[in-house]
């Protein structure tokens, strides 16, 4: 069998599987957060479109930007391998005629897809129930598209760092929770070149979104300094990241022999 | 014959704790079994000639081909994994079909070669029950199926008897002799010897990651010389034949048995013994009713030779 035609094998056993998961339906679950939000700021701020948008990007940059791909990504991404090991069916993998490399493509293929649907599904409602008075603009549905798709590319510019992460290293989960909550998080309020060593930083950067007032106050700095990488570079650069911890995660898992702990 | 499955001077370690010594072995088709306590490397051996682990010493080789990252060698090779492990959200079935697809082929082919494996393995009635909520035995047996789905010309499987009960075993055995009887090679691993006897006289023993012997159970027998053979013979006047070989050289030591009726003889030379008691009943005045072999049996020559 070739390697697209096994990537798409696995594929399909570990979206079929993914879907069936507890952690599945768990981080469904937590993607109902900025729906019922999204109810309660509809209702609170009724008739104030402006803080309704306000809010919103909020939700999308605190949510959805820095906590739910973040975490999607770390418990998926570093699954991809890790869950093989410490559930010792790793084995029913590596005994079958697939190209190693082709197990991981295509497990992050499928995981990819599986939280892109969650992040959707969870999304769409969101927006559209806080932006209801606004259906009949056509760029309502442009910036939609356009923050599913920030947000698309961040699952797999993330997924990719932390299943190298979870082909690399034991536990990779702990390094990766540092480096989601940790790093991420603080890197991007650097001024000058230093935040541009996040994904985090790359993202905004294709987000329309800028600190309300335009700066003011002592916390500012800190709050918010976004030095915006173009977002044709941004794209580059992510899908960089994406390709090049993918690959480095293929050639570890092809020449790295693994172990169950006993 | 050309061996199926070939190991030269196989050695692995997992940090400073050795698993396989420097074990040169060649396996052909039939079954073959790997005996040995827990620790005694079969596991490691078994990773080794499917490709989940990287020799540090040696090579292993499957057909002359090499086994470590060479995945085409894998559509010909069905494993069963030692642990009760599985993707236990799937139903047996959709296990099967699943890992099915990873031989690519088409949808309809998957379907009946699931189809095909669960009912060898009987469960056909449970095939769209989660795995979560199978049995031990329905575990091993879909364990087996795995295994056996794609039709493999060599099976490996580690410790595939390991928890089931009595009955559980003797169909699994039964499995194992039939796939055995079309042709092809197996590999089966356990640290219970009657499993091992029951399924084949072929078998490598290791002990402490190194082969202490390999053959038929006869033919190891024969080489443990520091052990004289153990004979038992019933007889209707044990005393009187064993008059007849008193200052025979051939011969350690004699004793009767509780039952009054059996005289066991310990023999280096168990050749020169029976040849000395075909002469004995030929000559008249002994009746022999049965001739035995009480140590000739895998318990005995695993603990002569790792030496308990």
């Amino acid at each position: 069998m070739n390697a697209r035609k096994s990537i798409g094998e696995i594929f399909g056993f570990f979206f079929f599987l993914g879907r069936r998961t507890g952690k599945t339906r768990v981080f469904a679950l937590l993607g109902l957060i900025p729906v019922a939000l999204a109810v309660v700021v509809r209702i609170v701020l009724h008739g104030r479109s402006g803080d309704i948008a306000a809010v919103f990007t909020e939700i999308l940059m605190v949510f959805f930007l820095q906590f739910y791909i973040v975490i999607l990504s770390l418990f998926y991404g570093t699954s991809v391998v890790a869950e093989e090991i410490e559930g010792r069916t790793l084995s029913y993998l590596i005994t079958r005629p697939l190209p190693k490399p082709a197990i991981v493509l295509g497990k992050y293929a499928a995981y990819a897809l599986l939280m892109f649907l969650m992040v959707a599904v969870s999304l769409t409602p969101s927006y559209f129930i806080m932006n209801a008075a606004r259906l009949a603009e056509p760029s309502l549905y442009l910036t939609f598209l356009g923050y599913l798709g920030v947000l698309g590319l961040g699952i797999l510019a993330y997924t990719a760092f932390f299943t190298f992460l979870g082909a690399v290293l034991k536990r990779g989960i702990l390094v990766g929770l540092v480096f989601g909550f940790g790093w991420e998080n603080v890197i991007q309020y650097f001024p000058g070149s230093t935040q541009k060593f996040s994904i985090v930083h790359y993202l905004k950067s294709l987000l329309p979104y800028r600190p309300a007032g335009g700066g003011g106050g002592r916390l500012a700095l800190l709050l918010f300094k976004l030095e915006p990488t173009a977002p044709a570079v941004a794209v580059l650069m992510l899908a960089v990241i994406a390709g090049v911890l993918l690959a480095l995660a293929c050639w570890f898992f092809r020449t790295k022999e693994y172990l169950y702990e006993e | 014959m050309t061996a199926v499955i070939a190991a030269t001077n196989l050695s692995k370690w997992y940090g400073n704790v050795l698993g396989l010594n420097d074990v040169s072995l060649e396996i052909e088709s039939g079954i073959t079994g790997l005996l040995g306590p827990n620790g005694a490397g079969k596991s490691t051996f078994m990773k080794l000639i499917t490709g989940q682990l990287k020799p540090n010493i040696g090579t292993v080789a499957v057909r002359g081909r090499k086994v470590w990252n060479n995945p085409a060698l894998f559509a010909g090779i069905g494993f069963c994994p030692e642990h009760d492990v599985f993707y236990e959200d799937m139903t047996g079935f959709e296990f099967i079909t699943g890992l099915l697809r990873f031989y690519g082929y088409s949808a309809s082919d998957i379907k009946e070669r699931a189809v095909r494996a669960l009912d060898i393995v009987e469960l056909t009635k449970d095939k769209d029950r989660l795995i979560r909520g199978y049995s031990r035995g329905m575990r091993q047996r879909v364990k087996f199926a795995q295994a056996i789905a794609h039709d493999p010309e060599i099976v490996i499987l580690d410790e595939p008897l390991s928890g089931l009960d009595p009955l559980g075993k003797r169909k699994l055995i039964k499995l194992i002799k039939d796939f055995k009887s079309e042709g092809r090679t197996v590999l089966v691993s356990s640290h219970v010897l009657p499993e091992i006897e029951a399924l084949t006289s072929r078998i490598v023993l290791l002990h402490q990651g190194k082969i202490l012997a390999q053959g038929d159970i006869p033919y190891i027998r024969e080489l443990i010389e520091a052990h004289p053979h153990m004979i038992s013979v019933r007889s209707s006047d044990p005393r009187a034949l064993a008059a007849r070989f008193v200052g025979d050289p051939a011969i350690q030591k004699m004793t009767f048995g509780a039952d009054g009726r059996t005289l066991v003889v310990e023999t280096h030379s168990r050749d020169a013994f029976f040849g000395r008691l075909t002469g004995a009943v030929l000559e008249g005045g002994v009746e022999v009713e049965e001739i035995s072999s009480p140590d000739d049996n895998l318990q005995a020559v695993f603990e002569y030779l790792v030496g308990k």
